[in-house]
């Protein structure tokens, strides 16, 4: 590239771009990876303990992608086609689950349908076993269908109204023209919101870990093997296996999308006239949506009223005894602000700094750097955080903060979707405004700090947003980076649900979900009427 | 007359030089090996079709691509390495890239703030330069409230502050409307003159081309076809194509007779007619050459009418009245000749056998085999 070789400062970026990710993007994994050695391969792969695992988590996966995307879909379809009423309504449930760790619904599944739940026990009698696959995949439908919502939703409010618009004027019915025009043209959309939400499902770890029991998947073996027995060969070789699937799932999400790893999240309905539906499909619509709107709040419900209760359900009486424990108990909420802040700053500029490199430039090696910067969406949490560990957990390192070292994994963790911002919205941007402030005088990254990256605010809000509501939500990522002193909510809320402190648990997570609501409202009022873009997030 | 050329000479200091610059994209020879000079404070033009290299150019000057092989100098310093944004040449684009988040005033003071200018001198001289495109009181508008011509005069001022060595504009009249387009021109003309800064400009546009520049530079497929006062291009083009790219005209295959001193004898059909040899040129009897007459400079009379020069019998095939001239399709020995009439309404229009007359004066040699 011509400006590299004249532009010293512009080199230096390119390198020290290309140096951090090296450093914490490549090596980490590739040092998992190698764990094992070919010996351990070898014995692991003999050794048979990961067959099932395997089956499972293809079974669960496919299993809990169908209910979700099925539910997700009619969720969708209803809110981009049909004119039912309470639309906001409905928005505001479906953004709710996105902001919360999704392994808390396996919490408030055993408090409604376990041994001693609300509903098994007070209404029924019951005392069922929920432990297991059917309760896995129960607990994953609920949690991932509003992820495969907005994926779906997304995809759908982008099919263009006017074609839908000529189908019906050429004579087709509302399910007609759904059927012959709006999915042929979004199939490949669709595809890759299925595959995206598989890869959550195959990558979740919460909801196995609490409600699996003796199912065991990948992810929990993982984390078993380490926790139980410290055998670091044996989960990085599991956890390699995961990868490989997730991966498998991601190139095949990208070659039917493109690689768009983020959605547009909005209080907002989009102003695209759609033809409109019958009216009895839209109460069908409005039917099924009240449906999922009162299971996600159920859930949500019953978080907040044992928060709020001495000890649900037995004794709901109104107590803020549990939110006075968390006062006492504050380090892991306030560690989760802190870095969950840092680490959305620091990756959003990141980011947009790497996707000006990257869009704008012409050198060699940049579809590499590319590639390397959207692949940590396809990495399971658990194998990135197990990246870190084998990579940095060193002696010679023992001066580093383990908070740093949390912060540093969810920075680069959840750089793609940042990333991915920033590179739609340079494209958006004509290069003759680059080359104009060039032209005044400017350099490169003069030109990009005054020009470019006032015009692209939206991209590094969506990078900030979305970091900072992963780092708020993830479990996966830090089980194996926490220390005491560095412990974050989510791993608090997973110790406690551990412990059967209910009261504590839901007390956290209402914490730990409103702290995420606080800090995205004072964005949204600082923002102006832009409202928030928020890639999906995933424990 | 015809040797007459309205503009003086090139022969100041050069401004800006290019010496066989070249540039491919993959195949492509987007700039192939391309040389010229442009004085100091003329107004130079790249002229010709989509796709001829002329943009690229351009772009090579400003410093956006790195040439493959050749020099450019800019006041006599060599540029090829230095980037492009300490090269002095501030660019006025197509789609004028005004940034969008900043007011007209900061959109103009941007070059100054990046020299550095305090802030004082900076407001007096966009002011000033505001003034000087006629967009005085317009300065805190954003770029969205503008209209095309007014976003058009602010890209021109936000170049022209930074006071450049050069000043480079890529078509920068291509998205107005024809009328405003018109009037944006003799301002532009106007602009340069007063400035006496020297202004590279790209269009499409053979009038846009003839009106403004000092120096024309026609281009085709990469390489340069022909450099030249607007005069020259029109009236003594090198090539075919550079007869056929400017203006109407008809190109008539002829051979050569007899040479004499500075002139030559030519046939063409059943005419001979003695025309000027061009100077560069060297011709030899038997030589195929082709004949470039403008249909301006034909003439139309009533067959049998007494004339000067040659008679060319022929019959009208077709006419379209366009409102200043007339313009005829004349079929000579089944060749079609394009004959244009000013001023149409003077005489009543012709129609069925007429004579063509063709003054040997107006008659231009172009070397080239039919």
């Amino acid at each position: 590239m011509r400006s590299l070789r004249r532009e010293p400062t512009l080199l230096l970026a390119l390198l020290a771009i290309a140096g951090l990710v090296a450093l914490f993007i490549v090596y980490p994994q590739i040092q998992v990876i190698l764990t094992p050695g070919s010996t351990g391969y070898v014995d692991f792969l003999t050794g048979g303990t990961w067959v099932r695992p395997l089956q499972n988590s293809l079974l669960i996966t496919a299993l809990s992608t169908t209910t979700a995307v099925t539910l997700g879909f009619v969720y969708a379809y209803a809110m981009v086609y049909s004119d039912m009423p309470w639309k906001p309504f409905f928005r505001l449930v479906g953004i709710l689950p996105l902001l919360s760790p999704p392994f808390v619904v396996a919490a408030a599944y055993i408090l409604l349908f376990g041994p001693r739940g609300i509903v098994s026990y007070y209404v029924f009698g019951q005392s069922p076993n929920i432990l297991g696959l059917y309760g896995v995949w129960a607990v994953q439908t609920i949690a991932f269908f509003p992820f495969a919502y907005q994926l779906i939703a997304d995809v759908l409010s982008r099919s263009d109204a006017r074609m839908e618009q000529a189908a019906r004027n050429l004579g087709a019915g509302a399910w007609g023209v759904f059927r012959t025009v709006t999915l042929p043209l979004t199939r490949p959309g669709l595809g890759a919101a299925i595959l995206m939400t598989a890869i959550y499902v195959l990558e979740d770890f919460g909801n196995p870990a609490l409600i699996g029991g003796f199912f065991t998947v990948l992810p929990t073996q993982a984390y078993s093997l380490i926790s139980g027995f410290g055998d670091l060969t044996g989960a990085a070789a599991v956890s390699t296996i995961l990868l490989l699937l997730a991966l498998v799932l991601y190139v095949a999400k990208i070659r039917l999308d493109g690689g768009r790893s983020y959605v547009t999240v909005s209080g907002r309905a989009s102003s695209m006239p759609r033809p409109p539906v019958p009216a009895a499909a839209s109460r069908a619509c409005f039917v099924a949506c009240l449906t999922l709107a009162a299971l996600i709040l159920m859930v949500y419900g019953t978080l907040v009223v044992s928060a709020l209760t001495v000890a649900f359900p037995t004794n709901l009486r109104f107590t803020p005894v549990h939110f006075e424990y968390l006062t006492a108990q504050n380090l892991s909420l306030r560690n989760t602000l802190t870095y969950g802040l840092a680490a959305a700053t620091i990756s959003a500029g990141f980011a947009i700094v790497a996707g000006f490199l990257v869009q704008r430039g012409t050198w060699p090696g940049r579809r590499v750097l590319d590639f390397l910067l959207i692949m940590p969406a396809a990495v399971p949490g658990l194998f990135f955080g197990l990246g870190y560990v084998v990579a940095f957990n060193q002696p010679w390192l023992d001066w580093v903060d383990r908070g740093a070292l949390i912060v540093v994994a969810l920075i680069f963790w959840n750089i793609p979707v940042g990333y991915q911002a920033a590179v739609a919205g340079l494209r958006q941007i004509d290069r003759s405004i680059d080359e104009a402030a060039t032209s005044l005088g400017a350099s490169s990254m003069r030109g990009f700090r005054d020009v470019l990256l006032p015009m692209l605010r939206g991209s590094l809000r969506v990078g900030f947003v979305t970091t900072f509501v992963r780092a708020v939500t993830t479990l996966s990522l830090v089980i194996f980076l926490f220390t005491p002193q560095t412990t974050v909510a989510t791993i608090t809320i997973f110790q406690l649900v551990n412990d059967f402190n209910w009261g504590g648990a839901t007390a956290f997570t209402v914490a730990d979900v409103g702290m995420a609501v606080i800090v995205l409202t004072i964005l949204a009022a600082v923002g102006g009427r832009r409202g928030l873009a928020l890639g999906a997030a995933r424990a | 007359m015809p040797d007459v050329t309205p503009v003086a000479p090139i022969t100041e200091t050069a401004s800006l030089r290019l010496d066989h610059v070249s540039k491919r994209f993959g195949a492509v020879n987007a700039v192939d090996d391309v040389s010229f000079e442009v004085p100091q404070g003329a107004f130079a033009t790249l002229l010709g079709p989509s796709g001829c290299g002329k943009t690229t150019t351009l772009r090579t000057i400003a410093g956006f691509y790195d040439p493959d092989t050749g020099d450019i100098f800019i006041g006599g310093r060599r540029v090829n390495d230095l980037p492009a944004h300490r090269r002095g040449t501030a660019m006025v684009f197509q789609d004028y890239a005004l940034f969008p988040h900043m007011t007209v005033r900061a959109n103009v003071g941007y070059g100054l703030g990046v020299q550095g200018v305090g802030a004082a001198e900076r407001a007096k001289r966009v002011d000033e330069t505001l003034a000087f495109v006629g967009l005085t009181g317009l300065g805190d508008r954003w770029p969205s409230q503008l209209s095309g011509g007014q976003q058009q005069r602010v890209a021109v001022a936000r170049a022209l502050v930074v006071r450049p060595e050069i000043l480079l504009l890529d078509e920068p009249l291509s998205n107005l409307d024809a009328k405003l387009r018109e009037q944006l021109r003799w301002e532009m003309r106007e602009l340069q003159r007063r400035l006496g800064m020297t202004f590279v400009y790209v269009t499409h546009d053979q009038e846009e081309a003839l009106s403004l520049s000092d120096v024309v530079v026609v281009m085709k497929e990469g390489r340069v076809e022909q450099i030249g006062t607007p005069w020259e291009i029109y009236y003594r083009p090198r090539t075919s194509y550079v007869a056929d790219f400017i203006g109407t005209v008809n190109l008539v295959a002829a051979s050569v007779a007899e040479v004499r001193e500075g002139t030559a004898v030519v046939t063409f059909g059943s005419q001979r007619a003695s025309v000027r040899v061009p100077a560069a040129l060297t011709l030899t009897p038997g030589t195929s050459v082709r004949l470039c007459i403008r249909p301006e400079a034909l003439a139309l009379r009533a067959p049998g009418a007494p004339a000067d020069g040659v008679v060319l019998a022929g019959t009208v095939a077709r006419s379209a009245f366009l409102g200043d001239l007339m313009r005829y399709w004349v079929v000579v020995d089944g060749r079609e000749w394009i004959v244009d009439q000013p001023d149409p309404g003077a005489v009543s229009p012709f129609d069925g056998p007429v004579g063509i007359t063709v003054r040997p004066e107006r008659v231009h040699i172009i070397a080239e085999p039919s």
